[in-house]
């Protein structure tokens, strides 16, 4: 077992546990931080996968950005923790159990149908912010169009919703 | 993966006019509204101005066929014929938002308008992707404005609620889609579909799981899109809970846009190109999407018809409507001919009409009466008999009775169903109708032979401009009712994708 | 050595780990980052493939789910507070004017 591999079982294992946690916590802010713990090791397996650009900004717009914002949200709302005890409903199971269904499905599936590939010896360099911001502003530049209308629609949205009154 | 130089973008900027003028509309509709501070007309005008070039510079595009920005959009008539689509039922539902006494009366100025443009620049970019990316990225451009538009009237409850459910189903089933995207970019390498096809086409993947899989992750996020069954969840919450303005144009452009999509999606990543065999376009041996996509639209109808009969809120029944409609619209699909195509686009540029005209008919009585319950429909037909006679020509049309668009529709579709031996999912289809007929001509129940308790005497009334709008809407379902050899002339030449000969 | 399938694997728990979390959590933010954490195992599974066949397309998709998602999260928070102005509450059992 080389150092990679223990690296990944390692983060993998936590990554898996945090969202356990996430999910089944009941205050929103204990949720909150799991979920940050769980970008975090996320973080370091796109780093195990060559992805040193992504990986920075998973740590800065997921973690800096986006879970900042759900924070202030959940602060804001003053959200009481809910006190009633949670029962298990028939439909609850039944989600539980499609989801593990999907588990198993989606699983073996990729399990089975990637077999025996090994990293690609340019995955060092399609990684960096230099390949990458080429290939963003020459190939992808109409994605970039299309992303710009994108966040345009989301700003005055967000605003317009979120403000008390218009004047 | 080629770079893409300075000419070859000058290139695809000209087969680009179209969404330049769009994008340009949505950035001055923006200035003028903080400029006015105001509620105004202004503002829609210049919206409806704007989508009027734009959809011009579109019509001049009809005939081209290109592949701009290094094949991640396409030029071609199909992805045309979906922009003039778009174009048309943006204008009538901004006019709708002058006469909708919800929006007017809402605590916002002139936001909807160049909201309303963005989703059509989405739409557009909706019709024309060809890459895997971009149909993501235009599935939630008109995503995004569609969840800010059903909250739009914050101040009620059920918007508020509306744009919750939507989004949380939104975000859900595109992230289910990605997955799917995901997987089939690892089995493929590729991110644009005319490559992918190409892959799928020499490698062998009878039964592999990982593409079934994928297949269906996709189907979510269409589904979602075009509110086919087992994912219509939110589509009658929405429906109801938005403003009645939007929920016209989620019902029609919204889900036009992921028909365009999806046909594009399926039709060339699943197809084998170029190879005709008796007339009909072979699928890539071991995917069988069209039989997936049969299970989803008989569903859909069957569910739609059913549930819409219980329903006594008007906006409700048009929600379960719309779902069984989008069945009959996906049957276009599943024997994966061109005729099954020219069908689908018939019936795509019939229901615009129609389903427009019926919730403009809603906005109309929701104006006098606050309400869109059936009850509260009673004695329509003798307050404003004009009004409720147009509602007849859209209800009728949608049932699908001869003379009315909605029957050359259907017609078409069942006719290409019986050519390729599809008999009994004709006679699915047929029944189905027979059963939409009953809450259809329900409505014109509660409106003709109905009386409330209170007076008939005061009449309603309503400015020129409204019956002006009811006209342009019902002329074509009439029209093209009885004279349809032109609409099926330009679905046919539409139905050509690029790539597909 | 490390194996591409092993990282499908992990995307794919946390997906599936994700999904549980929309069906059965009543709380919207709760559902807003189950949401979030299925779009995460997403991205896991593309930056895997796009490494392990040397093609920079799945990290390009990335930064276009990042950029989404951040759209999506403010659109979706703002929601939260307007209706959080109506109803004072958050849990989507009571969200019930409308029939789901």
């Amino acid at each position: 077992m080389n150092i990679e591999t223990i690296i990944f079982l390692v983060f993998g294992i936590t990554a898996v546990v945090s969202a356990v946690l996430m999910v089944t916590r009941k205050n929103p802010i204990i949720s909150a931080i799991f979920l940050i713990l769980n970008f975090f090791t996320v973080a370091v397996i796109y780093l195990l996968l060559k992805a040193q650009f992504i990986a920075i900004i998973q740590v800065l717009v997921y973690m800096g950005a986006i879970m900042v914002l759900f924070l202030f949200v959940i602060m804001l709302l003053n959200l009481k923790e809910n006190k009633k005890p949670s029962e298990y409903s028939f439909k609850k199971i039944t989600a539980i159990l499609i989801s593990i269904l999907l588990a198993l499905l989606l699983g073996t599936s990729v399990y089975f149908g990637f077999q025996g590939k090994q990293m690609n010896e340019v995955a060092e360099k399609i990684g960096t912010a230099e390949s990458l911001g080429r290939t963003l502003f020459t190939t992808y530049s109409f994605h970039v169009l299309a992303a710009g209308m994108l966040l345009l629609a989301a700003i005055v949205g967000a605003v317009m919703l979120a403000k008390k009154k218009f004047e | 993966m080629q770079e893409l130089t300075l000419k070859q973008t000058l290139n695809s900027l000209s087969g680009f006019i179209p969404e330049t003028v769009l994008i340009a509309t949505v950035i001055v509709c923006l200035f003028l509204d903080l400029i006015l501070r105001k509620k105004s007309v202004i503002v829609a005008v210049a919206g409806i101005v704007g989508l009027l070039v734009s959809g011009y510079f579109a019509y001049l595009q009809f005939g081209m066929r290109e592949v701009i920005f290094t094949g991640m959009a396409v030029v071609d008539p199909f992805a045309v014929f979906f922009k003039i689509l778009f174009v048309v039922s943006t204008i009538f539902v901004i006019i709708f938002t002058i006469s909708s006494k919800e929006i007017q009366e809402s605590t916002h100025h002139n936001e909807h308008v160049y909201l309303m443009v963005a989703m059509a620049l989405g739409a557009f970019l909706m019709a024309s992707a060809s890459n895997m990316i971009m149909m993501y990225l235009s599935l939630e451009t008109v995503s995004i404005s569609s969840y800010i538009l059903s909250g739009y009237t914050k101040r009620i409850k059920r918007s508020s609620e509306a744009a919750m459910k939507y989004v949380i189903y939104g975000a859900a089933s595109s992230g289910i889609m990605i997955y799917g995207m995901s997987l089939i970019y690892g089995f493929t390498g590729s991110m644009n579909i005319y490559e992918i096809s190409a892959i799928l086409a020499k490698s062998a993947v009878t039964g592999n799981p990982v593409i079934v899989m994928s297949i269906i992750m996709i189907l979510a996020g269409f589904g979602y899109k075009i509110s086919s069954v087992p994912f219509h969840f939110w589509t009658p919450d929405v429906y109801e809970g938005a403003p009645v303005p939007v929920t016209a144009f989620l019902a029609v452009t919204s889900s036009a846009a992921g028909f365009a999509v999806m046909i594009r999606f399926f039709a060339v990543t699943f197809l084998q190109n170029n190879i005709l065999l008796n007339g009909k376009l072979q699928i890539i041996p071991g995917i069988n999407w069209t039989e997936i996509i049969v299970v989803l639209s008989v569903a859909s109808m069957i569910i739609g018809n059913f549930t819409a009969v219980w329903q006594q809120s008007v906006k409700r029944m048009l929600a379960y409507s719309s779902i069984a409609q989008g069945g009959y619209i996906m049957l276009g699909m599943t024997m994966a001919t061109q005729q099954g195509l020219t069908a689908m686009l018939v019936y795509l540029m019939g229901y615009l009409f129609m389903t427009l005209g019926a919730f403009y008919v809603v906005i109309l009585v929701a104006n006098k009466v606050d309400s869109d319950e059936l009850v509260d429909m009673r004695g329509f037909g003798y307050k404003s008999p004009v009004i409720a006679v147009f509602m007849a020509v859209f209800m009728f049309s949608l049932a699908g009775i001869p003379s009315t668009v909605g029957f050359v529709g259907k017609f078409y579709l069942f006719s290409a169903l019986i050519e390729s031996n599809m008999v009994w999912l004709a006679l699915v289809a047929v029944l189905n109708s027979v059963v939409s007929l009953f809450f259809y001509i329900k409505v014109l129940k509660y409106m003709f032979l109905m009386k409330p308790e209170e007076e008939l005497t005061p009449k309603y009334q309503y400015g020129i401009g409204n019956y002006a709008v009811l006209l342009l809407l019902a002329l074509p379902v009439m029209f093209f009712g009885l004279y349809f050899a032109p609409l099926v002339k330009i679905a046919e030449y539409s139905a050509i994708l690029i790539g597909l000969k | 050595m490390l194996e591409l399938n092993y990282f499908l694997v992990l995307s794919a728990l946390l997906f599936s780990i994700g999904v549980v979390g929309v069906l059965v959590r009543r709380n919207a933010m709760i559902i807003f980052m189950c949401i979030e954490l299925m779009l995460n195992a997403i991205n896991i599974s593309l930056v895997a493939f796009s490494s392990f066949l040397g093609n920079d397309s799945g990290q390009i998709f990335v930064f276009f789910v990042l950029t989404v998602a951040a759209a999506e999260a403010a659109v979706g928070l703002a929601i939260v507070i307007s209706l959080f102005r109506n109803k004072e509450s958050l849990d989507i059992d009571k969200i019930n004017i409308l029939k789901w």
